[in-house]
């Protein structure tokens, strides 16, 4: 009864493209999704990386990022609608409040966990910590950095869906709720398959690069 | 050269000559790699000094080069890579001379058709040419080189030994080489340091005296064999002894 067969699913989704609603959904679910991304990273990243060099800062952040870690985000995902309004704005909140996290323990674990022999192996030509850093660190760390980047992307989605659950004027987590108040079966699969499908895909294409570029791994 | 006052190493006072090759031996925790690293810059001395040239050795330097014993050529980085690595390091970039004075390099060391390699696609023994390649890169005047084949097996450390014998003869770097291997100090030095543990000191400083150039039957020779002989009387109390507290205290080593 509350299950719908691939072919009502297959035929809803022909009829949501056709209406020009399903691209929509998929259009704003997406920015939602990759604005939170960028930003997690180009946030989380830097963090990662004084956490793992500065005593000092790692003093300072690490119970805040430990803190922030445990809380549950999308628990408090009602309010976060009230601070950002029910535009993307508030659901992108929620996407780099879920991705950065990832990011920046895997940063500091994959920086920290530089095996010595390699720093060893350039400070005897006298390198700088700079050097140390850019040239053996960075490299080092790079497929923890990827790691981390990857376990975002299914983090991400679901952040999207919750966020768009509690409030929101269009999205694939808005297509499911709306589907599910209204008992209509195939449409809430067809935005549960969509989103099953982009986490593979996107998971898959991160996947590819990294291969490309910690191909010594 | 000289070493002062060491710390596991004490009166340990030596002078190395320009182009000479110099081997270290001596039972487990002599104080071996400490010195080497010392040396190298990578550690200080408490007391005494180490002096390169009649100046006090303050930190690492170019004009000396370090072959490791682990193998720690960067996994990211080509032959070719791993080996400009100095370079890189020392100039912040690399000139189109330097990247073809490095091929040469990797040529000398036997490893043409390699630049391109990453190090996981290598063998022990080619990874410990690209290392000696990686040292040689920057000119150094002395190359140190810690037990560089102790992890290679017996027959890619005969081949590894003549290879060094040769690379050794084409540029005649002053070279310091740490081994346990008594055979291979013998058969590769012109004098060899034999220290003694528990402080770390010189037991002993024998010129070795074979003719160069010398291959694989120099090491069958009677002198060969007797230098060996006399070596491992000098170590030998103390080499068992040192088993002995292993098997006593496994965990400290």
């Amino acid at each position: 009864m509350f299950l719908a067969v691939p072919s009502q699913i297959v035929e809803a989704a022909v009829k949501l493209w056709a209406a020009g609603v399903l691209q929509r959904h998929i259009i704003v679910s997406f920015s939602e999704f990759i604005i939170g991304y960028v930003i997690a990273i180009a946030i989380g990243l830097p963090i990662g990386l004084l956490l793992a060099v500065s005593p000092r800062f790692r003093a300072i952040l690490s119970p805040w990022v430990d803190g922030l870690y445990a809380t549950p985000v999308i628990a408090i995902a009602p309010l976060v609608i009230l601070w950002f309004g029910i535009g993307i704005w508030s659901k992108v909140f929620v996407v780099v409040s879920v991705v950065i996290f990832p990011v920046i323990i895997n940063t500091e674990a994959g920086i920290r966990s530089t095996p010595h022999n390699y720093v060893e192996a350039i400070r005897c030509f006298g390198a700088s910590r700079v050097q140390v850093f850019l040239k053996v660190m960075i490299p080092s760390a790079l497929p923890f950095i990827f790691a981390g980047m990857r376990l975002g992307i299914g983090r991400g989605l679901i952040g999207v869906v919750v966020g768009e659950l509690f409030g929101s004027r269009a999205g694939l987590g808005r297509l499911i709720a709306e589907s599910a108040e209204t008992f209509n079966m195939p449409n809430l699969f067809v935005g549960v398959l969509l989103l099953a499908a982009a986490g593979i895909l996107l998971t898959s294409a991160f996947h590819a690069l990294e291969r490309r570029i910690v191909h010594w791994t | 050269m000289e070493f002062g006052n060491l710390t596991a190493l004490s009166h340990v006072s030596a002078r190395v000559e320009d182009g000479e090759f110099i081997s270290i031996v001596g039972p487990s925790g002599c104080g071996k790699t400490t010195l080497l690293r010392i040396v190298a810059g990578l550690e200080r001395a408490t007391e005494g000094s180490a002096r390169l040239n009649g100046k006090q050795i303050t930190g690492t330097g170019f004009e000396r080069g370090y072959v490791f014993q682990a193998d720690n050529l960067l996994p990211w980085r080509t032959v070719l890579g791993n080996v400009l690595i100095g370079i890189e390091i020392r100039d912040g970039s690399r000139s189109r001379d330097e990247i073809a004075k490095a091929l040469e390099l990797i040529r000398m060391v036997g490893l043409e058709g390699f630049e391109g390699y990453y190090p996981r696609q290598l063998s022990g023994g080619m990874r410990q040419r690209a290392n000696i390649a990686r040292a040689l890169a920057i000119n150094p005047e002395i190359l140190l080189m810690d037990e560089p084949f102790s992890a290679l097996d017996a027959q890619t450390r005969e081949v590894m030994q003549l290879e060094l014998n040769r690379i050794w003869q084409h540029g005649k770097k002053t070279v310091l080489f740490v081994t346990h291997q008594i055979d291979e100090a013998v058969f590769l030095s012109d004098r060899i340091i034999v220290l003694a543990r528990r402080p770390g000191r010189i037991r002993e400083v024998l010129d070795i005296d074979l003719p160069r150039p010398r291959d694989l039957t120099t090491k069958r020779r009677p002198e060969s064999v007797d230098y060996v002989d006399r070596i491992w009387r000098l170590i030998e109390r103390e080499v068992l002894d040192s088993i002995e507290e292993e098997k006593a205290n496994p965990d400290k080593h």
